[in-house]
Formats: C-alpha cells, structure tokens, sequence
C-alpha cells in the first residue's frame, strides 16, 4: 500500500486517474445506453445540443454526436493501449538485447532505432496507414511503429548500467542462462520507468490515432474522436457543437493519462520519493 | 495539434488578404480577378481537358461554335453551317477577317489541321467527338467540307471553345504537340490575349483590341488567381479580393453562408454542357452484382433527396434514369422510369430481392460487400456513410474503403477488384459524347479510366447505341435513346444518384458571365463590372 500512499499524495494525478475510469466506464457501458449503430441516421440533422432528444446535438447525417463519443471512446483506449503494448514490446526486446549485449549487437540495433527517430513520427505514421489501407490493424502497427525506438533507447539505458551490478555478476557466477538474467533479474528492476513511459505512450497513441482520422486515415468503418472531428471541421462556422465535444473528450482523455503517468513517475521513483 | 491547423489557416487567410492585387478588383475599368482552382498543368487545352484548363484557355481560344444556356448552336469562328441530306457531309462558313493575336489571318486550313492533325490524334476526347471525320476539303479560304463515314449529330455539339479550340496551324505545324510551346504561352483568335503567367500566384490575361466581336470584350483584363486553401478562397471572395469562383473553389457550405449575404450571388448557370452525375458503378461480372435484382434493390433503397438536402446543401437534382433531365432540352431524355424512386423505397427494395429469391440468414444478412469511395473529397465519404446505413435494413452489409486516388483507378478501371463504387461522371452535351462509355460493349477498355467497369454488355443495347449515334432525326433518336434508358432502368449496371449542381460564386458587381452553357469554361467576352 505504499505505492498508493505515494501515488495519492499527487492531487491531481488523483483526478486524472477518476476521469480514467469515468471513460473506461463510459467505453464499456456504450452499447448499454447507445445501443444503436454511432453511424446510425438517428434524427434530424444539425440539431443543436438538447434538441430533438440529441443530449449533444447530431451532425450533418443527423447521427448522435454523444453515441460517436460514448463509441469513439473504446477505439480510442484500444488503440491507445494495443498500440503502446506492441511498442513496449518490440522497444523492450531491441533494448534489452541492445543493452545486455552491447558491441556489434547495440551498434547495430541502436543504428537501426536512430534511422526510425530520423523520421517525423506523424509524417511516418501517416505514410505507413496510406501505404496500408487504413483499418484498425494498420493504425495500431503504424503507431507502434514510430512509437517502439523511445522504449528501446530507455531499456537499453537501464539494462547497461544494470548489467555490470553484483547482482547480476552474482547471477553469472551461479551459471544462470542469458535470457533468465534478462527477464528474471534484470527486467524487473527497470520496470517503472517503462510502466511511465509506456502510460504516456498511451496518450501521444491516441492523440496520433485522433490526429489521423481527422485527416481522413481512420478506419472508416469504426467511430472515433477523430473522424467526427474531421468530419464536423467544415460545419465549424455553423455547427460547433460537432467537433467540439469530441474535442473536448480527447483532451480530457489525454490530460488524465499525463497526469496519471505524473502520479506513477512520483509513485515508482525512488529518487522523487521525498519529494512533497 | 487540431485547433493549431485551425490558427494556422486563419494566419495565412489575413495574410493573403492584404496582399497588393486586391487593387485590381476594384477598378472602373473592369479588371476581373477569379479563382482558378487547382493551378492548370498547363494551357493546351487541345492535349488535355483538365478542370482548371479550361477554365482559362477558353478565354485565349475559340470554337467553331459556342452554345447558349439551352444547349442552342451560336455561331463563333463558323458563321454557319450545312448538313447534306445524308448527314454525311458538312460544310462550315468561317468568319472572315479573324486574325490570330500574332497577326497572322484565321483560315479554313487551321480548321483541317486543328481536327485532323491535333484533336483527333492528341485530345482526350477529341478521337471520339470526331471518330467519323475521315477528311476535310478547304475550296477556299473560309469553307471547311468535313466528309464523315457515318452520321454525327453529335458532333456538333463538341464545337466549343472549351471542348474543341481552333489552334494556329502556322505556329503548330511540324513541331512535337505534345512539347509545343504554345501549352505555356498560348497563341489564340479568343478575346483576351496571354500576357503572362506566374507560376503558384496567376495567370494574366489582356483585352484582344482586335477581336472580331464589336464592341467585345468588355473587361479590360482578366486575372485567374490560384489561391491552394479553400477557407482562404472563399476568405479572399468575401473581402473582394476576386469576384467570382466556380466549380467547388468556394464549398458548398460557404456558398450557401454568402448567399444570404448582400453583394454576392450564386448561380448553378452555366454547368449545362458538363451534365455531372453522381452515380454507383456495379460490378455485373461477379456475385453479388452480377444479378440485376440486387442492382434494382440498391436503386430503390436510396434516398437520393437525403444525399442532396445534408450532403450537399441542397445543391443537386434526383436522378430519374440513365440520362441527365437536362437532355429532355433536345428531346433525349425519357421521364416516368422504374426504379429511381426520389426519396428511396425501402419496401419495394425488399419486393425485389425477396421475389429473387435472395433472402436474408439468420443474421438478417443477404449479402456482405464493399462499396469503394471516389477519392475525391470528404462528401463523397459522408455520402458512403449514408449509403451503408441506407443498405443495413435491406440485408446488405457493406464495408466502406477510400484509398488514395492511383489506387482506386487502378481497382476500378484496371484490377475490376470492386464490388460498387461510388462516382461521378460528366454526361457533356450528347449521350455519345459522356454516356455512352458507360454501357458499350466496346467500352470495356481495361486501364482506360472513366469508361465501362461494371462491364456490362448487351448486344441489344450495343446496337441500340451505334444507331442513336447515327440517327440524324430528332425525333427517331429520341425514340431509340427512349428505349436504351428503359432498357437500363431494368438492367441498372449503373445506378445513377443525382445530377450534381456545381456552384459558381460571385460578386454582384460582376454582370453578364454566365450568358454561354459553358459558364466558367466559357470567353468572358460579355462579362462586365458595374460600380
């Protein structure tokens, strides 16, 4: 219970965590109070917010805005999270190998992640789901794609200063395998800092995803935060209401997991424990 | 990231507005400044009918004729003409004393190289509109005898500025078309002559003093500006920087914002010689397509309206059968067909497909199908969406795909891997001339885009086809394009949607230029600026 006790001291990492689960609740609960199909033709369209029983107004097809966020918030967590689970995974291994190994092994790897860091990571993104054709597969590979070199170059980081410790060298001596030290000693001590990179990977993923089905990337066959962006962008002038509340649930969403990761950088870093 | 682009925009709107050229339009002296919307590759119009070129060439070139707003032939280089009773010979009577801006007198001999050297070897659409033309006499100076192996009405009415421009024979002849000089700096008879052209900024073009009209042009210049942002385009219409933008470079949204507004007017005049359709192309090779009922069903199930009044701002006309209603001006047109309900007919969808003995499973499903999406813009994306929802009652569930334009060219018109594809075709001033490339058996041309990819072939209608296209009588032709539409109604390889209505915006100080069908691919000529 220390961890919550340090994680709790962080007021507003707090805060960011209950508006976490207020969306979960609200991804899970979606087709409980929406049942129908987000794209359905519910009603009148360009109905303002209350109106015509829209609680958040309907766009240009007459389709309910608060069903597209209540929808839209389960692709934006899955991909969000599938995402930063394919990064992680792929930037542990590299970083791990990279690290423990060193020599020709790092160089070439480390090479190979720089290549990737060479690239604007929206611009690649956007290039891998035109490539592609955009569906949720390929969103999630694209962001994990130019998401993963952060997560190698921070484990293969934490694996070279690890690996030359008394407790590893102890792990040599007593004839344990490569991959046990890896996984079984080492890994575990250079968990927290990947937890919060990986928390806040969860939120630049879904900002990517938002930003690519604004341009007209997404999936066009799943609801999301930012296809309804994209697709109320010209009605600004005379429907705000369409791409504002949309809006408004990204940066909510975006802004709890920052502070929610904040509170877990506090919470797992023994250096920052003392700090009140 | 999102409301920056937004900032960003508004930026660079102020920036251009106060740029200097926004003087031009405000002068006495009529110098109209428009939008040309994309920039053109180029100004040979005689290689390519690109939008954006003829939205300038025009204006250098003329046509042997020019057409009003009710398809009606007006005499332009060709003061008149005559048929022989067997349609196949025509003589044209040119105007004398033409003179091409460098000097040199307009005769019957461009005539014969323009047709026989240029648009029927380099045009697009040139080898078509004058595929009977087997040669062309010159007995004098101003006659031109056009000898024709068969009948073609339709010819005549490819004679525009726009779609056939007379070029210089003395500048053009013995040179490569295809790198000729005059795509940058174009030599024409037309009222306004080049002056000068800077590339991603405008195109300047300056009143022909010897321009055979009298009394024509009117404006002193003409400026076509190419301004890439939309929000800017309409930006810069709204504080008087250009007066006029045609064919969607204002979107329909701020067209129908600056309508209400004082100072400003739209117009969907002078779009009468395009004739666009939207429409769905069938795959009628392969299942589930290739039954004609299932065709019929998604006919009937769309709410042609709903696509109109919310996608397009109630900019467009219900289609009613193969051919546009504008065709009804000059008798082809057939009203009253099955199977193009206005505001969908889910009831009668499902007749169909219950009586064809397609029924839906367990699941309600009675077929599962892509519907591919023109690349070309987000109304044709929301125009998918609507149609999946329209489609889910009927048992049809359809999964959306946009891809990049290469790509879906390549899918529809060379691959055929499509199962329906939303699109949109011109049907320009004669069914031979934009229809018939739908239908034809000869028109199932892999890799030629924009002709036959449902693939549907039927020598009924095949024959039908060649006879409409030969048939020098009014009424007979009427008759034979009546049965060709009942035929298709029935067989529907291609479900037409509506007839789009392009907008054209403008300042109300701008009078007079929309007085051709050709609209914005039309002179100028008699357009005027009044204070």
């Amino acid at each position: 219970m220390q961890f919550w006790r340090l994680f709790s001291r962080n007021r507003s990492a707090v805060m960011g965590m209950f508006i976490l689960i207020a969306i979960f609740l609200m991804a899970i609960s979606a087709p409980l109070f929406f049942p129908a199909d987000p794209f359905s033709l519910a009603g009148q369209s360009m109905s303002p917010p209350g109106a015509n029983g829209f609680l958040l107004g309907s766009d240009s097809l007459g389709r309910d805005v608060a069903a597209g966020i209540a929808h839209g918030a389960k692709t934006s967590l899955l991909i969000g999270l599938l995402a930063t689970l394919v990064a992680v995974f792929v930037g542990v291994i590299m970083g791990a190998l990279a690290g423990y190994y060193g020599g020709v092994i790092d160089n070439l790897l480390m090479r190979t992640t720089e290549m990737f860091q060479t690239i604007p990571s929206f611009l690649f993104a956007i290039l891998l789901v035109a490539i592609m054709k955009p569906s949720i597969e390929s969103i999630v590979i694209a962001i994990a794609v130019v998401s993963w070199p952060a997560v190698a170059r921070l484990v293969r980081g934490e694996f070279l200063s690890l690996r030359n410790r008394e407790f590893v060298q102890a792990c040599h001596t007593l004839g344990m395998g490569d991959v046990r030290i890896m996984l079984g000693e080492i890994l575990p001590n250079c968990l927290s800092p990947i937890i919060v990179i990986g928390s806040l990977m969860v939120a630049t993923a879904i900002l990517i995803e938002s930003g690519l089905a604004f341009l007209g990337l997404g999936d066009p066959n799943i609801m999301s935060w930012g296809f309804q962006i994209g697709a109320g962008r010209t009605l600004l002038r005379s429907a705000w209401w369409v791409c504002t509340f949309p809006g408004i649930a990204i940066l909510l969403t975006v802004l709890a997991i920052n502070l929610v990761g904040e509170g877990l950088n506090d919470a797992l870093n023994p250096r920052l424990r003392d700090r009140s | 990231m999102n409301f920056k682009t937004l900032l960003m925009g508004a930026t660079c709107a102020v920036g251009l507005a106060l740029s200097p050229l926004s003087a031009l339009a405000q002068n006495a002296g009529g110098n109209l400044v428009y939008l040309v919307q994309p920039e053109p590759p180029s100004l040979a119009s005689f290689l390519s009918t690109s939008g954006p070129i003829g939205l300038v060439a025009p204006k250098i070139y003329d046509g042997l004729f020019e057409y009003d707003n009710d398809l009606q032939i007006v005499p332009s280089l060709a003061e008149s003409y005559e048929v022989s009773d067997d349609g196949k010979t025509i003589t044209f009577t040119l105007r004398e004393g033409v003179q091409w801006h460098d000097g040199a007198p307009f005769t019957s001999a461009d005539v014969q190289f323009t047709v026989m050297e240029v648009l029927k070897q380099v045009h697009p659409r040139g080898p078509n509109s004058f595929r009977e033309v087997t040669s062309i006499d010159t007995p004098d100076d101003y006659t031109a005898v056009f000898n024709l192996a068969n009948p073609a009405p339709y010819m005549l009415r490819a004679l525009s500025s726009y779609e056939s421009p007379m070029v210089p024979k003395h500048l053009l002849e013995g040179t490569d078309l295809r790198a000729s000089d005059l795509a940058t700096n174009p030599v024409g008879t037309g009222p306004f002559t080049f002056v000068e052209w800077r590339k991603g900024q405008y195109v300047r073009l300056d009143r022909n003093e010897n321009y055979w009209k009298p009394g024509e042009p009117l404006l002193e210049r003409v400026v076509g500006r190419f301004i890439p942002d939309a929000s800017t385009r309409t930006a810069a219409l709204e504080n008087g920087e250009v007066m006029y933008g045609a064919y969607g470079a204002i979107p329909n949204i701020d067209a129908v914002r600056l309508r209400e507004q004082d100072g400003f007017s739209v117009t969907t005049d002078g779009y009468s010689m395009i004739n666009p359709m939207a429409l769905i192309e069938f795959n009628t090779t392969k299942p589930p397509f290739d039954n004609p009922a299932m065709r019929r069903a998604v006919s009937l199930v769309m709410d042609r309206q709903f696509l109109i009044d919310n996608i397009w701002f109630g900019y467009g006309k219900p289609a009613t059968s193969a051919l546009s209603s504008s065709f009804d001006k000059v008798g082809l047109y057939k009203a009253g067909l099955p199977n193009y309900p206005a505001n969908g007919d889910l009831e009668a969808a499902i007749k169909q497909l219950d009586d064809a003995g397609i029924l839906p499973d367990a699941n309600g499903v009675r077929a599962n199908v892509t519907l591919d999406l023109i690349p070309y813009g987000e109304d044709w994306r929301r125009a998918g969406e609507y149609m999946k929802q329209a489609m889910k009652p009927l048992g049809i569930e359809v999964e959306l795909r946009y891809e990049d334009v290469p790509t879906w060219l390549n899918r529809i018109y060379a691959e055929y891997d499509f199962e329906m594809n939303v699109n949109f075709f011109y049907q320009l001033p004669d069914p031979v001339l934009g229809v018939h490339r739908h239908y034809g058996t000869d028109q199932i041309r892999q890799g030629t885009h924009f002709v036959n990819a449902s693939r549907y072939s039927n020598p009924e209608l095949d024959a039908l086809l060649a006879a409409g296209a030969q048939e020098p009588d009014p009424i007979k032709r009427g008759e034979i394009y009546g049965e060709i539409q009942t035929i298709l109604a029935n067989d529907m390889p291609v479900a037409n949607l509506f007839e789009m209505e392009f907008l054209t915006v403008y300042n109300d100080k701008l009078v007079n230029h929309a007085t051709s069908a050709l609209g914005a691919y039309g002179s100028f000529s008699e357009a005027s600026i009044t204070e």
